[in-house]
Order: C-alpha cells, then sequence, then structure tokens
C-alpha cells in the first residue's frame, strides 16, 4: 500500500473547514484510502466503506445495507404484527389475561435462543445465509398463523415467530464488515434503528390491512388471519432479494473467499471460548437488557396502558403505540452518532460515558411515565423515554464491534439475546401479577434500569481506558494489536490466522480520540505470510 | 416537532370532548322492561347459524305514563361473570360510558308500548362465551333511561352459551401450506445451487 501511515503532524482534519461536522465519512488521510480497491465507495485496508451514502445502493456496501435493515424490518413487523390486533384475536380464541401475558414474553424470548445461535452461524457461515436461512424458515411460522385456534396454539406460534428477531445479529454483523469502525457507530445505529421501527410501523399497517379485508367481505375472525399473509409474504420476498442481491464481505461470498484462502476458517469452540471469557460480553448483556429490552416490552404493553389508563379509543391508544416505535428512525441512529461523535475528541471513553448517560436519562423517563396522571405529561415522558432509550441501543453497538474481533459474532448474539431476556424478564417481573397497576410497573422498571446501568464503569481497555480510569502506561499492553492479538495463540499467529485482527487493530487507532497524532505509530512486527 | 405539538393538542381536546359527554350511571336507571330469552339449560348457541329469539317490553304492571320519556329501544348482548373473569376488557362499570359488559348490539328500535319478539341470527364475529340479553331504554337525548335483563340481578339465571365461528377456512390452509412450502423449497433450491456451483468452480 503506498498510502502514508499516521504519523504526528499529517492529520489534515480540520485545517481545510470543508471536512463534514458529522461521522457521516472518515475523510484520509486519518483513515487511508485503498487505493487498489475498485470499489463506487472509498475504502479502507480491509475493504470496508468509509463513507456512509444513505439514499445509494452502491454495491456491495450500501445494498448490504438496505437488504440487511429490510430483513429486519420485515421480522419486526412479524413479530409484533399480533399485537394491534389482540383485541379481535382474544375474542376469536377466547383468551384471558394471562394467555396475551404469555404471548408477549413468548414472542420475544424465541430469539433468545435463535440469537446465541445466529452469532456462531455468522462467524461460521456468513451473514448473508444466516438472515436468509433464518428470515426463509420463519416465514412457514407466520403462515401458520392461520390455523390457530387455541390459547396455545397461539403462544406458540408467536414464540416460533419470535426466532426471526435475530436478524437483528445478521444485520449487526454485516454492517460490521461492510463498514469502517469509525462510522460503525452511525452505520449499526441507523441499520438497527429503522428495522426496529418496524415494531411502530406495524400497529399501523396490520389494523390497516385488517380494515381492507373486512370491508372486501371477510368476517372479523378470518380476516385477521388473511391478514398475515401479508408479513409472510415480505419474509420471503426479502429473503430470495438476500440470497440474489447481497454478498457477505466486500470482496465475495465468505465461501468463496474460505476455498481460495483468502479467509481463513475458524473454530467454533475457540471462537465461543473468546467471548464468554471476555467480561465485558456480560456486561454488555446485561446492558442490552436494559435498553432493547426495555424497548419491547414498552412495545407489547404500551398500547393496552394508555387505552386503559386514559381510557382513549383503541386506534387512538393504536397511534400512540406506533409513535413510540417510530421514534427508532431517528433516535437509535442518533445514539450511534452521538457515540462516534464521542469517539472523535474522547476516544472509547467518550463513547462509554455517552452510553451510561442517554441510558441512564432512558431509566429516569422511564420512571416519570409511570408517575405521570395527565394524558399530555404521559405522552411527553413517553416521547422522550423512547429517545433516550433508543439512543441507548445506538450507542451500544457502536461499542460492541471493539469488544472483539475474533468473536464478533457470538459476542453480538450474546448481547442480542441478553436484550431479549431482559424483555422477558420484565414482562415477568412488573407486567404479569396484578400485585401492583401496570403505572407502579413501568415505574420501577425506570429504576431497574437507572441501577442496572452503572456496570458501564466497569467496562474497561488497557489501550483506551474506561469511564474512570485513562489508558494503561504499559507500552505492550497499550496497544491494540496487544489486545486483540490475545485473542490468538502462538501456533495460530505462526500460521497467520490473525492478520484479520491485526488489520482491525490498526484501523481502531481513531478510539484513542485525540491521542492519536501524538502516539508513535508501531512497526508492523509480523511478516506478510508467503 | 409541530406534528407532535398537533398530536398533543388534538389528543388532549379528544380527551375534553369525551368528558362532556353525558355521565349516566347503570345504577340509576330503572328497571321497568321486561327481556326473556328462549333457550333451554345448557344449549349451545351456533354463531352465524343459529337464531336467538327474544321477546321485549314494557312491565305490564307498572303504571301507565312509566314510558313517557322512551324513544328509542336498544337490545344488546351482554357477558355473563363467568365470560368476564381474568378479561379486563369486558369489565362492569357503573359509568355507562365505561361500562364494557354489553359489547354486541342486537337490534335498535323505535319504542313500542307492547311485547316485540325478535329472531336473531347470532352474528359472526360474537366470541365463545356466556350471555344474557338486556334492553336499554333510551330518551330523545339518546341517554338511557331504563333498562332490563334476561337474568336476575345477580347476573346467575337463564344464561346462554354461544360457540363462536373459528374463522378459519380450508383454502386459507392450503395456502398457507402453500406459501410455505414455496419458501423453504425455494431457500434449500438456492443454497445446494451456489453449493454445487462453488464446488465446480476452479480451486486456486
Amino acid at each position: 500500500m503506498a498510502d502514508t501511515e499516521n504519523t504526528p503532524g499529517n492529520s489534515m482534519h480540520g485545517v481545510s473547514a470543508k471536512e463534514k461536522a458529522f461521522a457521516f465519512s472518515v475523510a484520509s488521510p486519518i483513515m487511508p484510502t485503498d487505493p487498489i480497491a475498485k470499489f463506487k465507495l472509498p475504502v479502507d485496508s480491509e475493504h470496508k466503506a468509509k463513507v456512509f451514502k444513505i439514499f445509494s445502493l452502491a454495491s456491495p456496501h450500501m445494498t448490504t445495507f438496505h437488504l440487511s435493515w429490510l430483513s429486519f424490518f420485515t421480522c419486526f413487523v412479524s413479530t409484533f404484527a399480533a399485537a394491534p390486533l389482540v383485541p379481535i384475536i382474544r375474542d376469536n380464541l377466547n383468551l384471558i389475561k394471562t394467555d396475551i401475558g404469555n404471548a408477549g414474553i413468548a414472542s420475544v424470548s424465541g430469539s433468545i435462543f435463535s440469537r446465541l445461535v445466529m452469532g456462531a452461524v455468522c462467524d461460521l457461515l456468513g451473514p448473508r445465509y444466516g438472515c436468509a436461512f433464518l428470515i426463509m424458515l420463519s416465514a412457514p411460522t407466520v403462515f401458520s398463523m392461520v390455523f390457530v385456534s387455541s390459547a396455545r396454539g397461539y403462544i406458540a406460534a408467536r414464540f416460533m415467530i419470535g426466532f426471526s428477531l435475530a436478524t437483528f445479529v445478521s444485520c449487526q454483523y454485516w454492517m460490521s464488515t461492510m463498514f469502517n469502525g469509525k462510522i460503525i457507530g452511525l452505520v449499526n445505529g441507523t441499520a438497527a434503528g429503522w428495522g426496529n421501527m418496524g415494531g411502530g410501523i406495524t400497529q399501523l399497517l396490520t389494523p390497516f390491512i385488517y380494515e381492507l379485508i373486512r370491508r372486501a367481505g371477510a368476517t372479523p375472525f378470518t380476516a385477521w388471519r388473511i391478514a398475515f399473509f401479508a408479513p409472510g409474504c415480505l419474509h420471503v420476498i426479502m429473503g430470495i432479494l438476500v440470497l440474489t442481491l447481497g454478498q457477505d464481505l466486500p470482496d465475495g461470498n465468505l465461501n468463496t473467499l474460505q476455498k481460495k484462502g483468502d479467509v481463513p476458517t475458524d473454530k467454533f469452540p475457540k471462537v465461543l471460548w473468546y467471548a464468554i471469557t471476555n467480561y465485558r460480553t456480560w456486561i454488555f448483556v446485561l446492558l442490552y437488557g436494559m435498553s432493547l429490552g426495555i424497548e419491547l416490552t414498552i412495545d407489547n404493553v404500551i398500547a393496552e396502558y394508555f387505552f386503559d389508563r386514559f381510557n382513549l379509543k383503541l386506534h387512538t391508544a393504536g397511534v400512540i403505540a406506533a409513535t413510540f416505535g417510530m421514534a427508532n428512525i431517528f433516535a437509535r441512529p442518533l445514539g450511534g452518532l452521538m457515540s462516534d461523535m464521542a469517539a472523535r475528541p474522547f476516544g472509547m471513553r467518550g463513547r462509554l460515558w455517552n452510553l451510561y448517560i442517554v441510558q441512564t436519562l432512558g431509566g429516569i423517563f422511564c420512571i416519570c411515565l409511570g408517575r405521570a396522571s395527565t394524558l399530555p405529561l404521559s405522552i411527553l415522558s413517553m416521547i422522550l423515554f423512547s429517545i433516550t432509550t433508543q439512543a441507548a441501543c445506538g450507542a451500544t453497538f457502536g461499542i460492541i464491534p471493539f469488544i472483539s474481533r475474533r468473536s464478533l459474532g457470538v459476542i453480538s448474539g450474546l448481547t442480542g439475546a441478553g436484550g431479549n431476556f431482559g424483555s422477558g424478564l420484565t414482562q415477568l417481573l412488573f407486567f404479569t401479577s396484578s400485585r401492583h397497576s401496570t403505572a407502579t410497573g413501568i415505574s420501577l422498571m425506570g429504576i431497574m434500569i437507572v441501577c442496572c446501568t452503572f456496570p458501564v464503569a466497569l467496562v474497561h481497555f488497557p489501550q483506551w481506558g474506561s469511564m474512570f480510569l485513562p489508558a494503561t502506561k504499559d507500552s505492550e499492553k497499550s496497544k491494540e494489536e496487544y489486545y486483540y492479538g490475545a485473542e490468538w495463540n502462538e501456533e495460530e499467529k505462526q500460521r497467520g490466522l490473525h492478520h484479520g485482527s491485526l488489520k482491525f487493530a490498526e484501523n481502531s487507532r481513531s478510539e484513542r480520540g485525540k491521542r492519536v497524532g501524538s502516539d508513535p505509530t508501531p512497526i508492523s512486527a509480523t511478516p506478510a505470510p508467503v | 416537532m409541530a406534528a407532535r405539538g398537533l398530536l398533543l393538542a388534538s389528543i388532549y381536546l379528544s380527551l375534553l370532548v369525551h368528558e362532556c359527554y353525558g355521565v349516566t350511571l347503570f345504577s340509576s336507571l330503572q328497571k321497568t322492561l321486561q327481556v326473556t330469552t328462549t333457550t333451554k339449560r345448557g344449549q349451545v348457541l351456533k354463531a352465524g347459524e343459529d337464531k336467538l329469539t327474544i321477546t321485549w317490553g314494557l312491565n305490564q304492571s307498572l303504571a301507565a305514563g312509566t314510558d313517557s320519556a322512551y324513544k328509542t329501544m336498544k337490545l344488546q348482548l351482554c357477558f355473563a361473570p363467568v365470560s368476564q373473569k381474568d378479561r379486563a376488557w369486558r369489565k362492569t362499570e357503573d359509568h355507562l360510558n365505561k361500562d364494557k359488559t354489553c359489547s354486541f348490539k342486537i337490534v335498535e328500535k323505535p319504542y313500542n308500548k307492547s311485547l316485540q319478539t325478535l329472531d336473531w341470527i347470532i352474528e359472526s364475529d360474537v366470541p365463545t362465551a356466556t350471555y344474557f340479553v338486556r334492553a336499554y331504554a333510551l330518551n330523545a337525548e339518546r341517554h338511557e333511561v331504563a333498562y332490563g335483563q334476561s337474568t336476575n340481578d345477580q347476573k346467575t339465571t337463564n344464561l346462554f352459551d354461544i360457540q363462536a365461528i373459528t374463522g378459519r377456512h380450508a383454502s386459507l390452509d392450503i395456502a398457507s401450506v402453500c406459501f410455505s412450502v414455496f419458501s423453504v423449497v425455494a431457500l434449500f433450491g438456492f443454497f445446494f445451487h451456489e453449493k454445487r456451483k462453488a464446488r465446480m468452480s476452479p480451486q486456486k
């Protein structure tokens, strides 16, 4: 590569005053552009895009972005499609409150397991197959709603449809392979946020489709079943698009590259080991349960809450419920953007503080929502709550790609699973028993969020620091190469398997924040394999 | 931001409008009407198929002039307590605006002094539950002023069961299976096709 490395005094950032203020792109020579690669967008040494052009369809980077978020969006639509139709379904199937509550818990529990598996699948088979397999194999579960005739069948169907939420993991993983680390916060936040928006859109879409079918002459108890064909067909269409238009990595598909010898195949037990022995993984599992988990719980509970507490009409309550989910269109990308912006001056420490502040604010507004006794105050609290909680989700995934390079898939999977577990747990603790009202349940949930966000302070990276501690002074441990190289043993390093991690370490030096220019550039130690 | 403000304002306004509506309490109504249904104990009626025969009218033993304000009669299908259990969306409230006991309207007719009979074919959107029938008399402002029901005050006698339609159809079932099979076959077709292509391409 002929381009210049980062040497002190060479950074041109800010000099011309023409650089964009927001992290939509990474300018050279902060991140050297690979001049040999032939892509429509400027790319770095791993051929990941340095620029995020939202409205472009440039292959492979932006095509991947759109395929990825649309697949995830589709799965959210089908998982929560039943929620606004519950008033009809509960009459058709003769459900009681416990059945409805259990179905809500079931809808988010299925994906705890599937997100774990998806992480491994992405590491081993690639995100393209992972996404396509899941979305096309869960289409029959959506169509199975047509057969449901009892509470048990309903709960089982919602449980199985919920498996499809694992497309979140393939979505985030795919973004991490296609976009550079400096903009990954924004990219991941946007993709996931627009996907999560499906949970809000479905509160408007499904009743609308149901109404159309009813006007066409179907009886209510048949019309809701037909309405499920819409998300089902979306699954099939998106699956086919992913298979025909998508690719795993910027350079091609995983199995083709593995055969060519460009990407070494890895062993699952090792990948799993490095994921579970990294303590940061478990802290983020808890944290994500308190941001995404809460968001999913609210998706299931909020329409009913407004309907009961303020005696609103069902469709008014549905509009409010939709507003909560649709704030994702900007709130989650905002969280990723704020993470990237905080990282420019402060590096990883900025990202951690950003996450802590935003998620704690989410908890505080949740407490306000539970305690608000007038409708306008309640709606205001809900809006602020939705923005901060969803921004926290975005901020979380601005940090996750840096925890590990080797086990990114499994860690993404574990974190995603933690999100769903948090949702099931909070629904069980606060919204199933009649010991306290829904309003009290919401307030108690807010207190739980605030308490469980403190562990962010414990996340420490030796090369970058943590919330309260700076980076280590040790000359060896303060290098990114040391941290990412530690995931490979000597034998694997001899075989050159860790080169992907080394490239990643080089590109992740931006997480030092302003210190990048003043540290001497490490000499690349290992020679390229012959 | 402006859209949010508009949403807030409109919701607040609609709530105010809702509150302005008459606040009629069920406990304030007089029980002057009589309603009977011709159902046998333990009989299960099928929605969409079976008929319910209802006879209703003013209790003839009352003084003349009791019904001077009655302009319209409304017959409704109401849930018995056993079908309201664990179902907060069918809860009985004294405020008639908030009361969810009687969700299904059978018929609404101008008031007639004499006894009326109706053969009502149970509609297909009626859920499986235990029911009784209630009649309301409405005055000129369409507020409830009197009522009568086919069961006693504790809602324990003369209740009948209705079995809802399943909502399922053979054509829907077949369509669902076809779409599902297509999805699975398309997926594995692609997968094996690509695997074959990769195996056949020369390795470097």
